[in-house]
């Protein structure tokens, strides 16, 4: 087999991207919805269809938490790995890399594509993706027009570090005569500050690589590095960092189907 | 007889019937006339209930069933440890608590310490007061009076003569008991080990229930020479790629087995247990000559728990543990709201940091809710390594 595939199947879109040794041939995101192993199923046909290739052409690797669920995956690797590679692609010599996903936040140390360690957050919303998503519903907003309050620059103190009560303090900030803008500010801030407690603990050093689905937001980077103190780099790709990790892995024909292995 | 349910399935299935068997035992024992005591902590020194002729059981309590009922009187935000002992007694759902005479408690940790006293209304509950330095005179000398108070106590609860040669009878056969798991467990410091973390759990975990001292000694024997021949027969369980690990952390019961089960589904092997359930109760040997109180005082006193401060006795037994069992990585277990662990796990990091030897922390409780996130985090150290 010549060609790749990594579907990162995360708890809110789910991303596929086809590889060969010279690059990337095809990249794809979607919802994840209400069933992983549909929408993985989706994903990998219209990466396959667009470059003309039959399923057994190419060697599919899953990641994100959904990977338990993808039959035809050849191997499961988890996405901690993932993003280590997917990000030294990215960024050559990447040493941190800062995921921000639907389900859970990630900070990992990384050397040459390796990860020497990690903290993910606790079991817990804040600080994830989802509860921006969440906020940016409760200001009626979508995400592109909450990226856009972000650039206003304008923030406000949260109080509540948990998500639940974070929504209802919204409410009340909103009732109060805050602007969305500050909110918005506030609440992204607050996602930041989350992360950063994250990376102290392991160190951060430079470059840092913010992935994942908030890899775009501007606001987000531009928080992120001032709270960190350094710069918080990003690519259009860093969405895709899980898939194009995925798909990297299955090309080095690591022992990486561990997830499959019953010893 | 109350069979206990628990909502791990798989994991509890080896243990029902362990401790199905003890259940049955138990109430025979109970029968023929022997008193019980029940315990909790590493640091009760069973040989004084040995010394007795009494049975001693392990209250582990390691099921989430009865946390609801034991949160009624309890608060949420309390390690389940406490909170499903607790549950337990007051709903007499294990048969242990249930048969327990006396049941023997630590001032170990502020949780433990403040739910013996609830535990008392209910209950006839002794409390040692274990001090929390290892090094001092005045601690020492307040543990030495608080193991001759709880011989006391025995004597009086149970109206038996607890004698100095019955005491040494005691040491002796709890250092056999040592021995002899300690020569089971090293059998995984061999590559490839000859059995997964799970098979070695059982045979650490199942041996607290079994009441009869020969038996028990008899079946660990058999253990080690099953396990032996197995693999001196070609009989290979273990891949020999599959990475080393060490787990480490608090005292978890049966909850070990879950976290062990995502960590050997990850493709790697734990070889060594520094918990209680392990090594941290059978590396030493209590001394045999002199005074029995005094020796099994000293003896206990030494255990290397978070509950110490300073904790050095922990970090010498995880270097040892890390070099004789070849580790490649050290699995930390944390049950929520365990201060003394949570706290010291930072430094159990930085040292194995500085040893070059990768290091994970997981967070869990008795529920099952959180096999996934478990399961990526122990995925990824896994494949980090």
């Amino acid at each position: 087999m010549k060609e790749y595939a990594g579907i990162d199947c995360g708890s809110a879109t789910c991303k596929g991207v086809l590889m060969n040794e010279y690059g990337i041939l095809g990249q794809y995101i979607r919802p994840t919805g209400w069933s992983p192993q549909t929408s993985a199923r989706e994903i990998f046909e219209e990466l396959i269809g667009k470059a003309g290739l039959q399923s057994g052409d190419v060697k599919v690797t899953a990641t994100g938490y959904g990977r338990v669920s993808i039959p035809f995956a050849d191997q499961k690797v988890t996405e901690i790995t993932c993003h280590a590679q997917g990000a030294q692609y990215i960024l050559p010599g990447v040493r941190t890399v800062i995921d921000i996903g639907g389900q859970d936040s990630k900070v990992i140390s990384v050397q040459n594509g390796k990860v020497l360690d990690f903290r993910m957050n606790d079991k817990c919303a804040a600080g994830t993706g989802r509860f921006l998503e969440m906020s940016a519903h409760r200001m009626g907003l979508d995400m592109e027009e909450f990226a856009q309050c972000l650039k206003a620059g304008k923030s406000c103190s949260l109080s509540s570090m948990c998500a639940v009560f974070a929504d209802s303090e919204i409410v009340s900030l909103l009732a109060a005569g805050k602007s969305r803008e500050e909110v918005a500010g506030g609440v992204v801030r607050s996602v930041a500050v989350k992360a950063a407690v994250l990376a102290d603990k392991i160190g951060v050093e430079s470059p840092v690589l913010l992935t994942g689905g908030l890899s775009e937001m501007e606001g987000l980077k531009t928080i992120l590095s001032e709270i960190l103190g350094c710069e918080v780099k990003s690519d259009p790709l860093c969405r895709y960092a899980g898939a194009v990790g995925a798909a990297l892995t299955g090309m080095q024909g690591r022992k990486q189907v561990r997830d499959n292995e019953r010893i | 007889m109350i069979k206990v349910k628990t909502e791990l399935p798989e994991v509890f299935d080896s243990f029902a019937d362990a401790r199905q068997q003890g259940f049955l035992a138990m109430k025979e024992l109970k029968d023929s006339g022997k008193g019980v005591v029940g315990q909790f902590c590493t640091y009760t020194p069973q040989e004084i209930f040995m010394a007795a002729d009494l049975v001693t059981v392990g209250l582990c309590s390691t099921s989430d069933e009865t946390i609801k009922e034991a949160e009624k009187v309890l608060p949420a935000n309390l390690c389940p440890l406490i909170k499903s002992s607790y549950g337990f007694a007051i709903t007499d759902k294990c048969p242990y608590m249930y048969f327990s005479d006396l049941i023997v408690g630590e001032t170990t940790c502020d949780g433990k310490k403040k739910m013996y006293e609830l535990l008392g209304e209910t209950k006839n509950v002794h409390i040692l007061e274990l001090p929390h330095k290892q090094d001092t005179p005045e601690a020492k000398a307040l543990w030495r009076a608080e193991i001759v108070r709880l011989k006391e106590r025995v004597e009086k609860d149970f109206d038996i003569e607890i004698t100095d040669e019955k005491l040494r009878e005691a040491i002796h056969k709890r250092n056999m008991e040592r021995r002899l798991l300690k020569e089971f467990y090293e059998l995984s410091t061999m590559t490839p080990p000859p059995m997964t973390g799970q098979r070695q759990l059982q045979v650490l975990f199942g041996s607290q229930f079994k009441f009869n001292w020969e038996d028990k000694v008899a079946e660990i024997q058999h253990a080690i020479d099953s396990v032996r021949t197995a693999y001196e027969n070609g009989e290979r369980t273990v891949s020999e790629d599959a990475p080393r690990i060490l787990v480490t952390g608090c005292p978890m019961g049966g909850v070990t087995e879950k976290v062990v089960k995502v960590i050997e589904d990850a493709g790697a092997v734990v070889v060594a247990y520094e918990n209680c359930t392990g090594a941290k109760q059978m590396d030493r040997q209590c001394k045999e000559d002199g005074d029995p109180i005094t020796n099994i005082a000293d003896h206990y006193i030494q255990i290397g728990c978070s509950v110490m401060t300073p904790n050095p006795n922990r970090m010498e037994l995880l270097d040892r543990l890390c070099q004789q069992f070849s580790v490649d990585g050290v699995v930390e277990m944390t049950l929520q709201a365990c201060h003394t662990y949570a706290v010291e796990a930072y430094s159990i990091r930085r040292h194995l940091h500085e040893k070059g030897i990768p290091y994970l922390q997981l967070e869990t409780d008795y529920g099952t809710a959180d096999i996934g996130q478990l399961a990526t985090r122990a995925g990824a150290f896994v494949e980090m390594l």
